[in-house]
């Protein structure tokens, strides 16, 4: 019997929203009565099944899901160890997982009659998600995006505003993610009455990082009643593996499997250029980095010795963050999860690798978990098995994969 | 020495007047700039000064003193640094100067070293805006720094709910800090009728004085607060100003007053 959305772990948060130290609600007083009107309405829709209803349907017909899980025979053969099951959320609607949190607060937001959805993006996947929900679902949008992430996700900029979402380019700071966030936070705090916050990961102050989770679970679900028809009734994974930005999609495979202790769960982070260096990774739990409090929330972070937060760096602007969910930092200090990090050159290799045997272009995100499974896979005896989640298509990364490519060439 | 800032609003009360409160953040441009603005301010009559510590995500800010604090963090000022100034400043004036920025400077500190810290330094009390009461339980904060003797101000907004002001007026001490808009800190907003009679609403359900700020710039800002509020605080406005149009309009301001 394959379990319900809003099923509950042993590693849930409590009433604050802390996931053992991590989590919280560390905002500004502005915020505070927003969010619980946020939390208290989350709860109830989430006692009324007609929500559910709501959701699962949305899910089907709109979404597309179930997304395919699929046995990757060429490349299992060839690393000749585990077997290696792809699942792909690039085949749901607008390209990537991020569609599912995304539809889960959209409906959440019209519950709560707000008129104005509110989202910041890294990769762009969230934004498009978040404008594609907007102009569904009947919201205005405005969409945060750091003005170098702007740039090398141009394409994604331009669906955005063909979604009728107005992007809002952020040219202070590092100019990534962590910039857009504070200034959608900002945005936020100018309309609280009118306008939905639809956070873009699993993390920020409560209740975003459980209801993101919550959300996002679905992949775990459905992995697990896939998984089956391969290899035999009841029978769980060994390994999930994902990457880790803020961690949603890894979350969302994750959750579903929390309380089985027999499957291994490990998170991808970006090594960078080299994890050794400040500014040239954004590798949080992998690398040791520091407690802090930013965002609204407890968890790791890179950051200096004076606390500022630290600039980052990853091919992949999905993952170029300085923090991480606070359940993922929970996670890793009970040792629940395993963290681990490839570097950017490991995860372009693992990008051509699964489109030339799999004849799947995965996100630049999603080939940093790829990347890991092909170290992974050999080490492990063929009647293990792996699965692997593809958080998104790579169509979004063909400038900056060619740019690559051809930087090579012409060397 | 510095007086406390229960003092320096009762002061101002016996003048008959609001108190100012101003802001600078320190290091920007430079420490150097930040000590002569805070003497100028202090000669040119304001009351109590915040002083913010640089963080490199200030999200309750906007983009002005936002674009400060990133400068400021460039510029490579560390929490010692302003510790060692804010010592400085103390010695040489009587008006209270207190601590303003973002929580994650103090837990980075070392939240007992950072009270203890501080309490040398002369400062008078401390506002994080990004710690609510809620979080109290897991970091005592508030606790520890009342203690020590430093106030933790608290902030409260036009759409704090009646029971939240009053668990807030429970722990607040020296005064409260009202925003009194919606949004960041900037000085774009014009100030409503709607403020008034928030702060109206809040006087019934908190104890100690009110203080109120964001998008306050013009002195009609200020005579438009002055039966409803009992310190005004003006930040950003003056963020970008030469010190002689710092002298100008703070003499200004204190007019309104």
């Amino acid at each position: 019997m394959s379990k319900e959305l809003f099923f509950k772990t042993q590693y849930e948060p409590d009433e604050n929203g802390h996931f053992g130290e991590f989590g919280g609600r560390y905002v500004p007083e502005l915020l505070m009565p927003v969010l619980i009107e946020l939390e208290q309405a989350y709860k109830k829709a989430i006692q009324d099944e007609s929500f559910l209803a709501d959701i699962k349907k949305v899910f089907k017909n709109f979404v597309g899901r179930p997304t395919p899980l699929h046995y990757a025979n060429n490349l299992s053969d060839e690393l000749g160890g585990a077997r290696i099951y792809l699942k792909n959320e690039g085949q749901a609607h607008t390209g990537a997982h991020k569609i599912n949190h995304c539809v889960g607060q959209a409906l959440l937001a019209k519950r709560m009659g707000k008129k104005r959805i509110i989202a910041e993006t890294g990769a762009g996947q969230h934004g498009i998600a978040a404008a594609t929900v907007a102009a569904k679902f009947g919201f205005s949008c405005t969409v945060h995006m750091g003005a170098v992430d702007a740039k090398r996700q141009a394409p994604n900029v331009f669906w955005m505003q063909q979604l009728g979402a107005e992007v809002k380019i952020v040219e202070h700071g590092t100019k990534t993610l962590k910039d857009a966030v504070t200034s959608a936070l900002q945005d936020w705090i100018g309309d609280p009455a009118e306008s939905y916050y639809l956070l873009g990961s699993a993390l920020g102050p409560h209740p975003y990082p459980m209801m993101v989770r919550d959300f996002q679970s679905i992949i775990g679900i459905e992995v697990s009643e896939q998984i089956q028809e391969y290899i035999g009734e009841n029978k769980k994974p060994d390994y999930l593996v994902a990457c880790v930005g803020g961690g949603s999609n890894a979350i969302g495979l994750f959750n579903a499997f929390l309380d089985d202790p027999e499957v291994h769960m490990i998170g991808v982070e970006a090594g960078g250029r080299d994890v050794t260096k400040p500014g040239e990774h954004a590798t949080r739990l992998a690398n040791n980095s520091k407690v802090g409090v930013i965002d609204g929330y407890k968890s790791y972070f890179l950051q200096d010795d004076q606390g500022n937060v630290e600039s980052t760096h990853s091919i992949s602007a999905g993952l170029d963050y300085a923090g991480i969910g606070p359940e993922h930092a929970y996670l890793h200090s009970v040792g629940r999860v395993e963290y681990t990090s490839v570097s950017d050159e490991e995860a372009r290799a693992a990008f051509t690798k699964l489109s030339r045997s799999e004849g799947i272009i995965p996100a630049l995100e999603s080939a940093h978990a790829v990347a890991h499974a092909l170290k992974l896979a050999p080490e492990l005896s063929s009647d293990k098995n792996i699965v692997v989640n593809i958080s998104g298509r790579g169509d979004k990364d063909l400038f900056i994969v060619n740019e690559k490519l051809n930087a090579k060439i012409n060397n | 020495m510095p007086r406390s800032i229960t003092e320096q609003i009762k002061l101002a009360k016996q003048e008959n007047r609001m108190a100012l409160m101003t802001h600078v953040v320190m290091g920007y441009p430079s420490l150097e700039d930040t000590r002569q603005r805070v003497l100028l301010m202090v000669q040119a009559g304001v009351d109590i000064i915040e002083l913010q510590l640089p963080f490199s995500d200030p999200l309750a800010d906007g983009p002005i003193i936002t674009v400060a604090n990133q400068t400021a963090v460039k510029n490579g000022v560390t929490i010692k640094q302003c510790m060692d100034l804010a010592t400085e400043l103390s010695s040489q004036v009587e008006i209270p100067l207190q601590w303003v920025g973002y929580y994650n400077t103090v837990f980075n500190y070392g939240i007992e070293k950072f009270i203890k810290d501080s309490r040398r330094a002369g400062i008078q009390a401390f506002t994080f805006p990004d710690l609510p009461i809620d979080e109290e339980p897991y970091e005592h904060f508030f606790e520890l720094a009342s203690l020590a003797g430093i106030p933790v101000i608290q902030l409260v907004s036009l759409i704090t709910p009646v029971e939240r002001l009053k668990e807030i007026n429970k722990l607040a001490h020296s005064y409260i800090y009202c925003v009194a808009r919606f949004g960041v800190t900037g000085t774009d907003s014009k100030m409503s009728d709607e403020i008034v009679s928030y702060l109206q609403k809040v006087r019934k359900y908190v104890t100690v004085p009110l203080a109120v700020g964001f998008g306050i710039s013009q002195p009609q800002h200020i005579r438009d607060l002055r039966d409803s509020a009992d310190v005004v605080v003006v930040g950003s406005a003056l963020l970008n100003l030469s010190l002689p149009e710092l002298k100008d309009q703070i003499q200004t301001l204190c007019a309104a007053l």
